[in-house]
């Protein structure tokens, strides 16, 4: 039962994560069922259209079953719903005082960097001039000590920003945990095989590529298993011309980038092509 | 139902709308409009593997939209 709350946990932060201050309102629970190597999973549905996945283990539905005597699906859903909304509204809560947490400390560093911009002035005197009493030696040194006193206090504190930055919920267990994961690169895989043909699909499983023929020139590519340098154009008898590498943009699963390598080739070669660079 | 699949580092995020649900259709013309604003390429799945359709303006009788980021020479 535990493990289905922090589930349902992570999937409302996400939800919060990705939609600011602005937390929209629950409205359902779905469960999908397993697909082929696939888990079954569990999604939160938000009044703005928006909903996220993730995967869900058979003996956590049979722990949230047993504890409301629910032996239906809907009977299950609407109980997980109860659970969910118990939850976002503490994770709400959780997540408004992260964020007054937040403008405080960005409020505080800007008021330090006042402080510090108005305790080392810009300009002064010359160092090294000639007529400098032993006054203002002592003065120029001060503020020199002064400085670099400032500076390890800003190194200081810039360093806990980074630690606290580090520590915070978008890189912990919580809300983008699948960010790369092993989950991650599932749904990336599936999402690719849903929108391969047969054979494409036959390929990919057995030998780790497929071939795309291109939308415009009618050019057969290659597209192995992989993020980059992973296209090759073939001639006629299947040997190898090139290889051209292009991929979208942002840190994307393989199964997404080969995905988006696929339509890119089959619906808009001449600018992907245009993009790439050729190898 | 329709969906918008969105590719982002969890391998996708799904945006599942109602076609008869007025507010629900705005909300996704919306989303359409905002993702390709920033480059994203709005294609409608064939479903069958074979080549989609690249939506230029928003279609809500699309079944499913996939949304590819801008791409990028390696």
């Amino acid at each position: 039962m535990e493990r289905v709350r922090n589930l349902l946990r992570a999937l409302l932060r996400r939800a919060l994560s990705e939609h600011g201050q602005e937390a929209p309102a629950l409205t359902d629970i779905t469960i999908e069922r397993a697909s082929g190597r696939f888990e079954p999973r569990i999604g939160a549905h938000f009044a703005n259209g928006y909903c996220t996945w993730a995967p869900v283990r058979a003996d956590d539905c049979y722990a949230v079953c047993e504890r409301y005597g629910a032996w239906d699906l809907p009977s299950l859903r609407r109980a997980l719903l109860v659970e969910a909304h118990e939850i976002y509204g503490r994770v709400c809560e959780e997540h408004l005082a992260e964020m007054a947490r937040l403008r405080a400390r960005r409020s505080m560093a800007a008021a330090f960097f006042d402080r510090l911009r108005r305790r080392v002035p810009l300009g002064g005197r010359e160092p090294g001039s000639s007529r400098e009493t032993p006054e203002a030696v002592r003065s120029r040194a001060d503020q020199a000590s002064r400085r670099q006193e400032s500076q390890r206090r800003l190194l200081e504190w810039w360093a806990q920003q980074r630690n606290d930055y580090a520590r915070s919920a978008l890189f912990a267990g919580g809300v983008n945990a699948d960010v790369g994961s092993k989950r991650a690169q599932e749904r990336g895989i599936r999402l690719l095989k849903e929108n391969l043909t047969l054979v494409q699909r036959r390929q990919y499983e057995k030998y780790g590529y497929f071939d795309v023929t291109g939308g415009m020139s009618g050019k057969r590519y290659r597209i192995r298993h992989g993020r980059q340098m992973n296209i090759e154009q073939l001639d006629r008898n299947g040997r190898r011309v090139c290889g051209w590498c292009f991929f979208p943009h942002g840190s994307l699963v393989s199964g997404d980038v080969m995905l988006g390598q696929k339509t890119a080739l089959e619906l808009y070669e001449a600018d992907a092509l245009r993009i790439a660079n050729r190898f | 139902m329709a969906v918008q699949i969105v590719m982002d580092r969890t391998g996708d995020t799904r945006h599942e709308f109602d076609v008869a649900d007025s507010n629900a259709v705005a909300l996704a013309e919306e989303r359409f409009r905002q993702l390709t604003g920033k480059g994203f390429r709005a294609v409608a799945l064939s479903g069958d593997g074979s080549p989609g359709k690249l939506v230029e303006k928003f279609d809500p009788t699309v079944e499913q939209t996939l949304f590819i980021p801008q791409l990028q020479g390696g």
